[in-house]
C-alpha cells in the first residue's frame, strides 16, 4: 500500500504545483511574458496567512486576506513593473519580473526577518484506510485543487471574460478590433493568477508549516517547468504537467537509490520533453510568419 | 644637491631601522621561557566572558577554576599550586592575538586554548610558534587539532558521523533504524557519509533524504521513515523541527529523534513548541546536564552550589574535564621521572612532555566521557551519549 500513499502525496503535491504552473501559463498565454515573480506571490500569500491567522486565529478569515493581498499585489505589480513595457523586448519584461521577484523576497526579510516562522493552519491529524494512512491536509489540498481546476476551465469556456480571455491568447490584434478590452483581461488574468498563487500559499502551508522568505522559489521554477512540460499557454497542459511533477518527485524520494537525484529527475523531464515534443504535451505549434 | 643628501641620510636611516627590527624580531622568535620565575603553574585560556557567547565562556572559566581549586585544595602536583587566568575576547578572533602574548608574557606554561572555533583558529596559529600545548573544551573546528600542539575534549565538527556511528553500531546492532538527511548540504551530506562508512554492517538502515531548502513537504519522507523508532537525523534545526511537526501523529509517539550538533537551539526555535511533538527528540553530545548518575552527576551538584544552573552547560562540563586531563597527564609524567615536571620549566617544555602523553598510553575519564584518548591527529576518542533534548510525551494508553 505504500504505492497508493506515495500516488496520494504526489497527486497532492502536483496539484499544488498545478495551481501555480496555472498562474505562469496563463499569464503567457495572454501578456506573453514569464512572470517569475509568481513564486513570490506565493510567499506573500504565506506571510498573509502568517500575520492574519497570528491576529485573528481564524485560518479562513487568513484565506480570504491572502488572496485579497495577492490579488492586490498582483495586479499592481502588473500596473507598475510590466505595463510600461508592453511592446518592449521579451528580455527586457523577463529581467523586470526577475528584480520584481528578488524585491518581493528582499522587503519579505527586512519586514519578517530572515528566521523560519511555523505557521498551522489548522492540525487536521490523519485518516487511515486499511493500512494507507493519509494527512487529512493532503487529502483537502487534492480536493480543493481538483475543484479550482474545474472551476477555473468551466469560467475560461463557458463566461464571457473566459472566451475574451482565450480570444486575447490567441490573437491579440484581431481580439482588440473584436472590442476586447485587451488591457482589462491582462489585469483580470494576473489577478486570477494571483489569488492561485495565494491558495498554493495556503496549501503549501497545510502540507508543511515552516515559512521562510524563498518559500515560493522552488515550488516556482517547479511549477513553471510543469507548465513548459504540459504546453505553457495551455490551461490543462500545467494541471497534466504539475500533477506529473509532484508524483515523479514523490516517486523518486520514495526509491532510496535515487531520492538524492530527485531535483535534477524532474529537471531531466522537461529537458527531455523539450527534445522530443519542444511545445510541450499539450501546446500548440504556432506557424511564424516572416 | 642639498635634497639629495637628505635623501641618502634618510635612506640609511632606514636602513638602521630594519635591521634593527629585523634583530628584535629574530630575538623574540625563540622559545624565552617566561615561566622562569614562576612559583603556580599558569594555565591560560582566552574565551567569550562578556558579549552575545558569555554564557559559554562563563561557564568554561567558572569550571575550569572550580577543577584548579579542588586539585590545589588536594595539595597540587607535588606541593605545587595551579592557577587559571582567564582572559575576554567575547568570540571575536581579532582580540586573540593580544590575549595571547598577555598570557605567554605573564608565565603561561600550559592552555585550554579558546571557547570557540574562530578564535580558536586564530590561537591555533599563535601557539604553534611558541609551542604552547591547549586542550579545548569547546572549539569543535575540525582544523582546530591541526598542529601538534593542539587537542580537543569535544567532539570535532566532522567527526560526529563516526561518533554517531558508533554509538548506534553499540546500540541497535542487528535493528533497523532510520536516517533522514539533507543530501545537497556539505554538514548533513558530510556527516551522512562517515556516518555510513563506519557503520556496523549488523544495522539495517531506512533512508530518507530531502535536497532544496524550500522543500518542506516531507510526505513521502515520513512515509517512507514512519515505522522506523530510531531516526537518525543529521540536518538543522529549522527542517528538522518542520519534519517532526510534519510526522508527529505518523511516526510512532515512541520513536526517538537523534540528531547532532544541527539541532543544537532546536528546543528554543521561533514558533516551535516542541512540547507538541510526541516523540523524545534528543542529540549527540558528551554531556548530559540533566544526569542523575555517576562522575556527570557529581560536576553538576558542585557546579550549580557554587555558580548556580544559569550557565550549566556541556562546554564548563568539558573545560573541567579539560583541566583534570592536563592534571593527570602532567601527574603521569612526574611519577614516571620526576624530574620531567618542574615550576619554571617553559611552555614550550611542558607541551613536549603533555604531547608524549596525550599521543601516548595516556587516557582519562572524567564528566564527559570514559577512557577518553586522543588520535594522532588531536581528535578526541570516547563514547557519545545521547542527549535528551526532550523526553517523550508520556503514554496516556
Amino acid at each position: 500500500m505504500d504505492f497508493i500513499t506515495t500516488l496520494i502525496n504526489g497527486l497532492s503535491l502536483g496539484g499544488i504545483y498545478a495551481m501555480i504552473a496555472l498562474g505562469y501559463t496563463m499569464v503567457y498565454g495572454i501578456a506573453k511574458m514569464l512572470n517569475f515573480a509568481h513564486g513570490d506571490i506565493i510567499m506573500v500569500g504565506g506571510y498573509t496567512i502568517f500575520v492574519v491567522l497570528g491576529l485573528s486565529g481564524n485560518p479562513i478569515l487568513a484565506t480570504v486576506a491572502a488572496i485579497i493581498v495577492c490579488v492586490v499585489l498582483g495586479v499592481t505589480i502588473e500596473k507598475i513593473a510590466y505595463k510600461p513595457l508592453r511592446g518592449a523586448s521579451p528580455l527586457a519584461v523577463l529581467i523586470t519580473a526577475i528584480g520584481v521577484s528578488y524585491l518581493l523576497q528582499s522587503l519579505a526579510q527586512i519586514i519578517f526577518g530572515s528566521a523560519q516562522k511555523i505557521v498551522i493552519v489548522a492540525d487536521m491529524g490523519t485518516v487511515t484506510l486499511g493500512s494507507v494512512s493519509i494527512s487529512v491536509s493532503t487529502l483537502v489540498t487534492l480536493g480543493c485543487t481538483v475543484l479550482v481546476m474545474v472551476v477555473l476551465t468551466l469560467f475560461v469556456k463557458f463566461t464571457k471574460t473566459g472566451r475574451a480571455m482565450v480570444a486575447v491568447s490567441e490573437d491579440r490584434g484581431a481580439a482588440q478590433l473584436m472590442g476586447i478590452n485587451v488591457n482589462r483581461i491582462i489585469t483580470i488574468t494576473f489577478a486570477i493568477g494571483s489569488a492561485l498563487a495565494a491558495l498554493a500559499g495556503l496549501f503549501y502551508l497545510m502540507k508543511s508549516p515552516g515559512l521562510t522568505t524563498t518559500l515560493g522559489a522552488m515550488p516556482g521554477i517547479k511549477a513553471f517547468t510543469a507548465a513548459v512540460i504540459g504546453g505553457i499557454g495551455s490551461v490543462p497542459g500545467a494541471m497534466l504537467g504539475g500533477i506529473l511533477l509532484g508524483v515523479v518527485e514523490c516517486i523518486s524520494y520514495k526509491i532510496t537509490a535515487i531520492a538524492p537525484y530527485t531535483d535534477a529527475i524532474e529537471f531531466s523531464i522537461l529537458i527531455i520533453i523539450l527534445l522530443v515534443k519542444p511545445t510541450g504535451f499539450l501546446g500548440k505549434k504556432r506557424r511564424e510568419k516572416v | 644637491m642639498k635634497h639629495n643628501t637628505f635623501n641618502k641620510i634618510t635612506a640609511v636611516l632606514m636602513a638602521v631601522v630594519m635591521l634593527a627590527t629585523g634583530c628584535l624580531l629574530s630575538a623574540c622568535g625563540g622559545d624565552k621561557n617566561y615561566a622562569a620565575n614562576n612559583t603556580e603553574f599558569v594555565i591560560g585560556m582566552s574565551g567569550p566572558l562578556t558579549g552575545g557567547a558569555a554564557i559559554y565562556g562563563v561557564a568554561v572559566k567558572n569550571s575550569a577554576q572550580m577543577a584548579v581549586d579542588e586539585i590545589n585544595a588536594a595539595g597540587g602536583l607535588n606541593g605545587v599550586m595551579f592557577k587559571l587566568v582567564a582572559t575576554d575576547d567575547m568570540h571575536d578572533a581579532t582580540k586573540v592575538a593580544t590575549n595571547y602574548a598577555n598570557l605567554y608574557e605573564n608565565g603561561m606554561q600550559v592552555s585550554l586554548g579558546t571557547v570557540t572555533t574562530k578564535p580558536g583558529l586564530e590561537w591555533k596559529n599563535l601557539s604553534v610558534d611558541d609551542n604552547v600545548f591547549f586542550l579545548t573544551p569547546s572549539a569543535s573546528g575540525d582544523a582546530i587539532p591541526a598542529n601538534a600542539n593542539g587537542f580537543q575534549m569535544c567532539f570535532a565538527d566532522g567527526n560526529q558521523g563516526k561518533v554517531a556511528a558508533d554509538y548506534i553500531n553499540q546500540n541497535f546492532a542487528g535493528k533497523t533504524i532510520g536516517v533522514f538527511y539533507k543530501s545537497d548540504d556539505p554538514y548533513s551530506a558530510g556527516i551522512y557519509q562517515q556516518f555510513k562508512a563506519n557503520l556496523s554492517s549488523s544495522v539495517t538502515t531506512v533512508e530518507a533524504v530531502f535536497t532544496d531548502a524550500n522543500t518542506t513537504d516531507f510526505s513521502t519522507q515520513i512515509d517512507t521513515l514512519k515505522d522506523c523508532e530510531f531516526i537518525f537525523m543529521p540536518i538543522y534545526y529549522q527542517p528538522a523541527s518542520i519534519f517532526m511537526l510534519q510526522a508527529k501523529d505518523k511516526v510512532a509517539a515512541n520513536a526517538v529523534y537523534y540528531g547532532c550538533d544541527g539541532l543544537d537551539g532546536i528546543a528554543s526555535a521561533e514558533g516551535f513548541d516542541i512540547n507538541s511533538i510526541p516523540q523524545e527528540v534528543s542529540m549527540l553530545s558528551h554531556f548530559d546536564s540533566n544526569a542523575t548518575t555517576g562522575a556527570a552527576k557529581e560536576y553538576i551538584d558542585k557546579y550549580v552550589a557554587k555558580y548556580g544552573a544559569d550557565t550549566l552547560n556541556q562546554f564548563g562540563a568539558s573545560a573541567y574535564d579539560c583541566v583534570y586531563a592536563i592534571y593527570n597527564a602532567m601527574k603521569a609524567a612526574y611519577e614516571a621521572d620526576n624530574s620531567s615536571i618542574s615550576v619554571t620549566m617553559s611552555a614550550s617544555e611542558l607541551c613536549e612532555v603533555l604531547k608524549a602523553q596525550f599521543n601516548g598510553s595516556f587516557s582519562y575519564s572524567g564528566v564527559t566521557g570514559q577512557n577518553i584518548s586522543w588520535d594522532s591527529t588531536g581528535y578526541v576518542q570516547k563514547t557519545a551519549i545521547r542527549y535528551v533534548v526532550k523526553p517523550a510525551a508520556s503514554n496516556e494508553n
